[in-house]
């Protein structure tokens, strides 16, 4: 699914070049989770941001979804995020003037899909927040926010969902919670995952995890017990009509 | 795909729009619509309606006139439907009264008319001679055939009375009414004699119009302006030199002066409009693109391309200008109705309708306005890189301020142009604007730094409130320049305003002469002297008028051909001689009497200088005039600019004393006669029948209703102006409003008391709002004087006013608004305050 080589990145700062990420190699397979972990400033968040294509390396390759994102300009990497991929943010990234109902559909409004709302209201019942529907970001709580933030990333369903510390601003229990759900709807629907956490627990329950170090890649573990990959079961009651964008 | 993309624009607008998130920027935005199609259909209809109101000085819209009878073709091809059209033919020629064997004649001003006469205006006559009140009756129709209205005072000059008969070269008629007053007789200078008033039909059968007869034709018109207008086009080419097309513009001076002003003074209160809403919507597009940008970012993460995310946004903001300048439109409809109303029920006016331009005008506004102010800021956003979902620190790289300005300052340049068509007053505006808020960003870091000391002395809140002010400094300036803008405009606006309405008055002063008494013989001077002081009556001085026509300059006679071109070189002047400038003439050129010095031996003549521009006149360039035949040489001595709108005696030629000494001269004289003591003019007619009176009390009651009209007019759109600088106000207060959320949130958390709070945020308001309004009372004294000397041509003075009201209403309501604005957050628990800023 996705396909890493040599990955550098470095920004130039008023001292100089600044490296951030260095040869980084890495392969993600299809149904596969990964966690990155590492540090702050290691480069997690950046290493995320490249292999999503909402950001491009100073140097090396990557291909998503089977489409070499480095020789796409941004206009063809939107359109690979737009067929392939989801996000859960570590801040929810919520639209505070839209419901939780209307947050859901934006995506898929986005794509063009005619039966946005119904099937918003699915995952928002599938995230248990078939009763918060007219609710706006601020009356939900912490976790509610970052529910409906996941019933949007699922709603679309995307080959890889990337997720940025998903559980990072949520106390544990709620935490444990959104947890369980990205993993019960990520086998569900057969998506790969990239994550970047903290969390030990959550890293823990990803197939394989990686670790970064000054923006090295210091290991590459798969996780016992956690091998197996995600695969679309074919009783999933969720249409998954993919809409034409 | 279309179809969805625009549902897609029209959904997130709606919700932009639930959410408060395009408030501002939607109200601006049908604000300044609003303003201009109130302001540009109210004074298209009245403009239109004044000038109808002033055509009736023309008696019709417009006028055909010249020295030969209008071309039958031209009637005959007028094919502008609507157009209503009668001739009128003037003339002077002797009549005869056939009166018991007895034959009285008198030199007469005749004038033959068509049926439809007046196109526009009343005649008004009577059966009494010199009648007055009740006495006077409207015409219904003109005289019959065979039958002639006379001047009251041809009656006792011919021993006349109605029914008896007036002959008019071969023809018979019988006296049937007495003409009080026409409607097209103003500019009476040129009257030679007591009107006798006739039918057009009976003209032929008079014989007196021969080739060679000085006869004057006119061809009145009236009818739609659109109508019009598509006629004048038609018309023009085919004037040549021997007529002329008038309208009330270029006749009327004095009404047409006051028109323009009053329509100056509404293009300019639109300008202010559209500014201040313009500012309005920028700072409204600002912010809402400020919040735009976290979405803009997690739509393209989401996959959306800059180029969707530029339709979706280019879209939503096309709906946006559609639906507000429909509003708009609505609701200037509405004020300029509700304005119409009021004037038309304190005056007695008809409005008409606008012209359909008007409306135009408004709705552009609404694009326009959309276009320069809120497209810039929000240029950016398709550029947002999706990646800034991740690291919130990433900075944007928005149009930089400079590009907003020259973008920002060119839309004002293009908006000011566009409203008032004159390069000089666009450019004015502007690059005052442009000192103005350089200088005022000077002077509020000065003002901000030296208050800071004094406030650290002061009192806690007062210390509070100035560290606040001088942490955000680059903050405090921006807003302090949008208030100190705001406050400007409004400032200046209500200058003009009053300074407008009094310079009017001025101009007209209560005892302004009323009345011309002209074509006073020599022996009658004396013995008019006394019945005037006899009645009280305040009278100028007596001025000599002799009769003459330009014959040459430098020598060389004018041809035929010039005469043709010029009316000054066609017709009899009226010449005279002064020792000292009478009041309302400004010497421009030259010297006067006292220091001129002649180089050809010829006497003095000073020259009006508008007609001295017409004849094409120099200083030293030697005139010959010709009076009854005699011939008469004289040097350009000055050129004098002349206020016609005094209502005082002037001439365009004025000689050195004593050189009309041997030419026989009657004199002319202006009075202020009261309206209780109006018969005076009968009995001074009566006593002597050969004096011409002319009444221009009817003008200046005329104008002076105009200005009322038009100061009322200007007081209402004064109120939606200001309308458009709160919001300015509003919006500046709401842009800031996010980071003082925070602030006071963390404060209250922190333990601060509310009344602290409250107190320091009164002051810190308050102070904004008194230090813009210094920057604002300086800025507005500077476009104040650059208007007043180049736009109303008025004089220049300082308005102290300002400097006191400036600071003292910018203090209290910015002061008030800012708390207003802010109370929620001193209400509201701290909690929920820091927690609604952080989503």
């Amino acid at each position: 699914m996705i396909n890493a080589r040599n990955i550098t990145k470095s920004v130039s700062t008023a001292e100089g070049s600044l490296t951030i990420l260095e040869g980084i190699d890495l392969a993600v397979d299809n149904g596969e989770s990964l966690a990155i972990v590492g540090a702050s400033g290691s480069g997690k968040s950046t290493l995320l941001g490249i292999l999503a294509g909402l950001d491009v390396p100073t140097s090396g390759d990557i291909a998503l979804a089977g489409k070499n994102l480095t020789e796409m300009d941004e206009e063809g990497r939107a359109a690979v995020r737009a067929a392939s991929v989801g996000f859960v943010f570590q801040s929810f990234q919520l639209l505070p003037g839209l419901n939780a109902l209307e947050n859901v559909m934006l995506p898929l409004e986005l794509h063009g899909m005619v039966d946005a709302e119904e099937k918003a209201k699915t995952y928002l019942e599938r995230v248990g927040l078939s009763h918060r529907l007219q609710h706006y970001p601020k009356q939900l709580s912490g976790g509610e926010q970052q529910r409906v933030a996941i019933a949007r990333a699922f709603a679309s369903e995307p080959d890889v969902l990337f997720a940025d510390e998903p559980t990072g601003n949520l106390d544990s229990v709620t935490g444990a919670h959104i947890i369980e759900l990205i993993f019960e709807l990520n086998s569900a629907q057969g998506t790969t995952l990239v994550l970047v956490t903290h969390e030990a627990r959550l890293a823990q329950r990803c197939s394989r995890q990686i670790t970064l170090e000054a923006g090295k890649l210091i290991a590459n573990n798969t996780m016992e017990g956690n091998t197996q990959k995600n695969v679309v079961e074919p009783d999933v009651t969720i249409s998954s009509v993919k809409a034409e964008s | 795909m279309r179809g969805l993309k625009l549902s897609l624009a029209a959904k997130l607008l709606w919700r932009h729009w639930r959410s408060g998130e395009v408030t501002i920027l939607v109200v601006a935005l049908a604000l300044a619509v609003t303003v201009v199609t109130a302001i540009a259909v109210f004074s298209s209809r009245m403009d239109q309606s004044l000038i109808r109101q002033s055509n009736t000085y023309l008696a019709a819209d417009r006028v055909v006139s010249g020295r030969f009878a209008i071309p039958d073709l031209w009637q005959a091809q007028l094919a502008f439907e609507g157009l209503q059209q009668t001739r009128v033919t003037e003339f002077s020629s002797m009549v005869f009264a056939i009166k018991d064997n007895v034959d009285e004649m008198h030199l007469a001003s005749v004038k033959a008319v068509g049926d439809l006469y007046p196109l526009r205006g009343q005649l008004e006559i009577s059966d009494i001679a010199f009648a007055l009140g009740d006495d006077i009756a409207v015409a219904q129709s003109v005289p019959p055939q065979g039958e002639v209205w006379v001047d009251s005072r041809l009656l006792p000059l011919m021993n006349l009375s109605l029914g008896d008969t007036l002959a008019v070269g071969n023809k018979d008629f019988t006296v049937t009414k007495v003409v009080i007053r026409e409607p097209d007789t103003t500019n009476g200078f040129a009257v030679l004699g007591p009107r006798v008033l006739m039918n057009q039909t009976d003209l032929d059968a008079t014989g007196v119009i021969q080739v060679g007869s000085r006869v004057t034709y006119r061809w009145l018109l009236a009818g739609e302006e659109s109508v019009l207008q598509d006629f004048e086009q038609w018309i023009t080419p085919q004037l040549g030199e021997h007529y002329e097309f008038k309208t009330i513009k270029n006749s009327q001076r004095n009404i047409s002066s006051a028109l323009d002003r009053g329509t100056r003074f509404l293009m300019l209160a639109a300008v202010m409009g559209v500014l201040l809403a313009s500012v309005a919507i920028a700072i409204a597009a600002q912010q809402f693109a400020r919040r735009q940008t976290d979405q803009v970012a997690l739509l393209k993460s989401l996959g959306a391309s800059a180029s969707l995310v530029r339709q979706l946004y280019f879209m939503q903001m096309l709906m946006m200008g559609v639906i507000a300048s429909a509003i708009g439109m609505m609701m200037g409809e509405l004020v300029q109705r509700a304005i119409a109303a009021s004037i038309a029920s304190l005056v007695n006016v008809e409005l008409v309708s606008a012209a359909s331009s008007a409306y135009v005008t408004g709705g552009l506004t609404g694009v326009l306005c959309l276009l320069c102010f809120a497209l810039p800021p929000l240029w950016h956003l398709p550029k947002v890189s999706p990646l800034k979902i991740l690291r919130r620190e990433l900075a944007v790289a928005t149009v930089s301020v400079w590009m907003k300005g020259v973008f920002g300052i060119g839309a004002i340049i293009a908006l000011i142009g566009f409203y008032s068509g004159d390069a000089f007053i666009t450019l004015s505006i502007v690059g005052g604007f442009v000192v103005v808020m350089l200088l005022g960003a000077l002077l509020a870091l000065l003002m901000l730094r030296y208050s800071h000391r004094a406030g650290s002395k002061a009192g806690s809140y007062w210390r509070f409130a100035f560290a606040n002010l001088e942490r955000y400094r680059v903050q405090t300036i921006t807003q302090m320049l949008v208030f100190a803008c705001a406050l400007m405009l409004l400032m200046v606006l209500y200058a003009v305003r009053t300074s407008l309405i009094e310079e009017w008055r001025l101009q007209l002063p209560p005892n302004a002469p009323n009345h011309f008494i002209m074509n006073i013989a020599p022996h009658e001077k004396a013995e008019l002297e006394t019945l005037l002081v006899e009645n009280v009556l305040d009278a100028n001085d007596m001025y000599p008028m002799v009769l003459g026509r330009i014959s040459a300059l430098n020598d060389v006679a004018y041809t035929e051909d010039e005469r043709q071109r010029s009316n000054s070189l066609r017709r009899e002047l009226n010449l005279s001689w002064a020792e000292t400038m009478a009041p309302a003439n400004e010497l421009v050129e030259g010297q006067w009497w006292d220091s001129w010095q002649g180089k050809t031996g010829f006497p003095g003549v000073s020259v009006e200088l508008e007609e001295a521009q017409e004849i094409g006149l120099a200083l030293g360039d030697v005139i010959t005039f010709s009076l009854g035949g005699i011939t008469l040489q004289a040097e350009v001595a000055s050129f004098r600019l002349v206020d016609w709108n005094a209502m005082r005696p002037n001439f365009f030629f004025l000689f050195s004393p004593g050189t009309l000494n041997n030419y026989s001269a009657n004199f002319l004289t202006s009075v202020f006669i009261p309206p209780a003591q109006k018969p005076f003019v009968n009995t001074l007619l009566r006593q002597h029948p050969t004096i011409v009176v002319i009444e221009v009390d009817r003008i200046i009651e005329r104008i002076r209703s105009i200005v009322e009209q038009v100061g009322r007019g200007i007081e209402l759109v004064l109120w939606l102006v200001l309308l458009g600088g709160v919001m300015v106000l509003i919006a500046a207060v709401n842009a800031s409003m996010a980071s003082r959320m925070q602030e006071i949130g963390l404060l209250r958390a922190l333990g601060s008391g509310r009344g602290l709070i409250l107190r320091s945020l009164t002051v810190e308001f308050a102070l904004l709002g008194f230090f813009a309004g210094v920057i604002g009372a300086l800025g507005a004294e500077a476009l104040l004087i650059g208007l007043q000397w180049k736009v109303f041509e008025g004089n220049v003075s300082p308005h102290y006013v300002l400097w006191f009201a400036g600071p003292i209403v910018g203090a209290v309501f910015i002061g008030l608004l800012g708390v207003f604005s802010c109370r929620r957050v001193i209400s509201v628990p701290p909690n929920i305050v820091l927690r609604e800023v952080e989503s």
